[in-house]
């Protein structure tokens, strides 16, 4: 016990120094602290104007409502971002097969993926937290929700079930490369299909692909299902308090599933040729 | 301190077929072959010993030195170090060792040096005294003081290896393993690096091993050589031990006046041009003296000198070119 | 030096499409990432098909567009969005952060030229690769994106090579802002975000409210995407479409004479402080 206590200050302690060194990086180059806060607002206001106009061409979409939606559209960007903070090395996992850069890692006494992620710790991704929160905010003025204690509690649970969705989910993408020895920069794509699946209520999608989003690849659990029930938007298949808690579990479940994942990947590890 | 047993790796190659027909021929079919990069090595290193890893491209020097140090998972077998096995307690084991690797780097490259050190210090749990006591023992060795505050990306190749050898050696690590060190360095620089190693030997009695395919390296630093060839050990002993046994002869190149050489029944002539001939003699059976004193009572003899193997032609020999 | 690249005028075509084939064969050998795109990239165009197919439910027409142009406008910009792959961007900024600059641009090849035939050279790889798999497998899992008017295929044609050197020059000067800022990482996100947002490719432009579409159509985006989409369903008339392709082309005209304007400050630059 003591112990397992000594090693996560240890992991605390490194974490934060890994910080430090984070905000000393941006400093080193200003441009991109301008170019960042311009990019990743810039792109959700225009993401959520884009709602704005699709509601007003389409009307409501399966029901929902444009408050609704922005409620929706706000927790998909929060956990974004969180994910883009912590996780979003995973998009870059190929690269750091191909390259060989994990031999830094593995010759370090602390977990790998640990190192991965949060020796890479984005700070910037704040950018993307601030219009995230700014929307949400809007959403739940617009759905006139009761800020309660157990509301609060619900979208935190939720928020973090999320975030540890999507990085699960960006784990197991990047692991594929230890096995097929190849790049697949899916950065990009995960995004969109993350946009078009968790800024929209996946009801609107065929049962197929909804049965998809639930079970295999688990999305509906970052907003759809939690918002649903948190709005209490009939229609989805699940609802009632105790669905923030489901995603919560989701969220470790991937975690531990794609860890696994890449812990038998890492066996695969060649380095780089020579 | 080191012990390897049976360590084999092996490889799936995929075969590739060159132009623009092979690339869209690779599209559809695949066709692959294992390789054993690395088969059945057996062999101990003892604490503060400096080996090295020496064999052509490709041989699997590399491979070894990636499993000895955790980053590859071995096919088969398994390294121990200091009685652990390494793929088992990954976490626990690499707090014994230090790694550098080529012109890989684990300094962050946008900040000064200094940051990258005090990263280690807090992923290694380095208390304040031991830290400053390492950095004045790498000062006095390699003046890393004065490079402290300068950022990475400004550094010249020489400087950036200094600080990835101190990096690699701010939690005083048993074992230090150097992947072709020296690579692309200047002179000055090579030969700081290998003061380093020599004096961090001898200080704090690190075990050293390292792959090089510089022979200055291999003269002054190496005690002890395993040669590699195809994923197999060829040689495994001091350089003097295998030239003995890879080259157990000298040549004695004689110069007469006139062109008739005398032969000898304890030599072999290999080469004769003009006033001068080659003999060839295997140590265990003559000395060079000898066969002069026999020569010089036949003919008048003006000039003698010998030749002997070195290390470029063991490394001839090995790599088998 | 100048003279003796003019000369040489036959060679050097030669050596572009050297660098071509070279860049096609590169591409060509990387054959998981080449499925791991194409069955990305499906995903993506599958779930737009459904988005788009929600949306309209039972609405006839939205925009003057009905739901069977849309489809086949989803999977047309899908298409569309493999031959809109650049690297030059990155290109510039690595020479420039590894400091190869001034040696690379002392090269006998001019580096612009090397990246655009690069680029040219990774695109065609790419049609083969990705962009008929995806028209096959737009085909067979959501609807055959027949043209409108089969008449305005040249105009189609035309547009589209426009919209590729539009999308190009775009990226080479994001790329040239790394001369003056060192990393462009952050401008990149830009660039990326404001081409898939206002260019039509994810949401055509025509849902946006009157006012906003205005601007959106003053900026040049707009033509890189949703003009030759546009011919492509068939939405509008032909002289609109001739009228956009006359803005298209002014467009292209003014970025390519900001871009050699630009390209030749910064070889002036760099030439004078040795990068």
């Amino acid at each position: 016990m003591k112990k397992a206590f000594d090693e996560l200050g240890h992991y605390i302690d490194v974490t934060w120094h890994v910080i430090k060194m984070a905000m000393m990086t941006i400093i080193e180059y200003p441009s991109n602290i301008a170019g960042w806060l311009i990019s990743n607002p810039l792109q959700f206001i225009m993401g959520f104007a884009i709602i704005k106009f699709v509601v007003e061409s389409f009307g409501e979409i399966n029901g929902w409502n444009y408050g609704q939606l922005a409620f929706l559209y706000g927790i998909s960007v929060i956990s974004h971002a969180l994910s883009m903070i912590f996780f979003v090395q995973g998009w870059f996992m190929g690269y750091y097969v191909i390259y060989g850069d994990f031999d830094r890692y593995l010759t370090r006494p602390l977990g790998v993926l640990y190192q991965f992620f949060f020796t890479n710790i984005n700070v910037f991704g704040v950018t993307d937290l601030i219009p995230g929160i700014l929307v949400f905010i809007y959403g739940c003025a617009k759905c006139e929700i009761k800020i309660t204690l157990l509301f609060c509690i619900q979208v935190i649970v939720m928020l973090i079930g999320a975030t540890l969705i999507r990085g699960g989910l960006y784990i197991f993408l990047g692991s594929t490369s230890f096995h097929t020895r190849s790049v697949v920069d899916f950065g990009q794509y995960t995004q969109e299909i993350m946009d078009k699946s968790t800024m929209y209520p996946i009801s609107m999608y065929p049962e197929s692909m909804q049965f998809i989003l639930t079970y295999l690849i688990p999305i509906g659990w970052v907003s759809f299902y939690p918002v649903s029930s948190l709005l209490g938007i009939s229609g989805s298949t699940y609802g009632g308090l105790i669905v923030p808690f489901i995603t919560l579990f989701v969220g470790l479940l991937m975690m531990a599933l794609s860890g696994a994942f890449f812990t038998l990947g890492l066996k695969k590890y060649e380095s780089a040729g020579n | 301190m080191i012990k390897v047993e049976n360590l084999s790796k092996d490889y799936l190659l995929k075969k590739k077929e060159p132009g623009l027909s092979g690339a869209l021929k690779g599209l559809i079919k695949n066709e692959y072959k294992a390789i054993h990069a690395v088969d059945d090595l057996s062999f101990n290193i003892e604490e503060g010993e400096i080996v090295g890893f020496i064999g052509p491209n490709g041989a699997g020097k590399s491979t070894t030195i990636k499993m000895m140090s955790g980053i590859l998972t071995p096919t088969s077998g398994s390294v121990y170090i200091g009685g652990e096995d390494i793929t088992k307690h990954r976490k626990e084991v690499v707090k014994n060792i230090g790694v550098v690797f080529g012109q890989r780097s684990q300094l962050n490259w946008d900040l000064r040096l200094g940051e990258s050190f005090e990263l280690l210090k807090h992923i290694y749990r380095i208390d304040q005294a031991d830290y400053d006591k390492t950095l004045d023992v790498m000062d006095a060795i390699l003046g890393i003081k004065e490079l402290v505050d300068k950022p990475v990306r400004q550094m010249s190749l020489g400087q950036r290896v200094k600080g990835d050898l101190v990096a690699a050696m701010l939690h005083s690590p048993k074992v230090l393993f150097l992947d072709e060190p020296t690579i692309g360095l200047d002179v000055s620089s090579k030969f700081a690096l290998r003061t380093f190693i020599k004096e961090i030997n001898k200080i704090k009695k690190t075990t050293i091993i390292l792959t090089t395919h510089d022979l200055g390296d291999i003269q002054e630093l190496c005690e002890r050589l395993i040669i590699i060839n195809h994923g197999v050990m060829m040689e495994d002993g001091n350089l003097s031990q295998i030239i003995d046994r890879i080259a157990p002869y000298k040549t004695l190149v004689v110069e007469y006046y006139d062109e008739e050489a005398p032969s000898h029944e304890r030599c072999e002539m290999i080469e004769h041009s003009g006033n001068i001939a080659k003999y060839k003699f295997m140590k265990k059976e003559t000395t060079a003296a000898e066969i002069i004193a026999d020569l010089s009572k036949l003919k008048n003899i003006k000039d003698v000198s010998i030749e002997e193997a070195g290390i470029d032609d063991i490394i001839k020999i090995a790599y088998g070119t | 030096m100048e003279k003796n690249k003019k000369n040489n005028g036959e060679i050097n075509v030669k050596k572009y499409l050297y660098i071509l084939k070279t860049q096609l064969i590169k591409s060509m050998t990387y054959e998981f990432s080449v499925y791991g795109n194409i069955i990305m990239q499906t995903i993506i165009m599958i779930t737009s098909a459904y988005f788009w197919k929600a949306l309209y439910k039972d609405r006839g027409s939205v925009g003057g567009v009905d739901a069977d142009s849309m489809l086949t406008y989803i999977i047309v910009s899908s298409m569309l969005s493999v031959l809109l792959i650049t690297n030059v961007e990155k290109r510039i900024e690595m020479s420039v952060r590894k400091g190869t600059v001034a040696t690379d641009m002392m090269r006998p090849v001019d580096l612009f030229g090397m990246y655009f035939a690069e680029d040219l050279g990774g695109v065609i790889a790419l049609v083969f690769q990705n962009m008929l798999p995806i028209l096959v497998i737009g085909t067979l899992l959501i609807k055959v994106p027949a043209m409108a008017d089969i008449s305005a295929l040249p105009l189609f044609v035309i547009a589209v090579l426009e919209s590729f050197l539009i999308n190009w020059l775009i990226a080479a000067l994001f790329g040239m802002i790394a001369f003056k800022a060192g990393s462009i990482d952050a401008l990149i996100q830009v660039k990326k975000h404001l081409i898939r947002l206002l260019s039509g490719s994810i949401i055509p432009i025509w849902f946006f409210p009157a006012g906003v579409s205005k601007v959106v159509s003053s900026l040049p985006f707009v033509y890189i995407y949703q003009l030759p989409l546009s011919i492509y369903i068939g939405k509008g008339e032909r002289a609109e479409y001739i009228a956009g392709m006359q803005i298209q082309f002014l467009w292209l005209i003014a970025l390519a004479a900001f871009f050699f304007f630009i390209r030749k400050k910064v070889t002036r630059k760099v030439m004078v402080q040795g990068g």
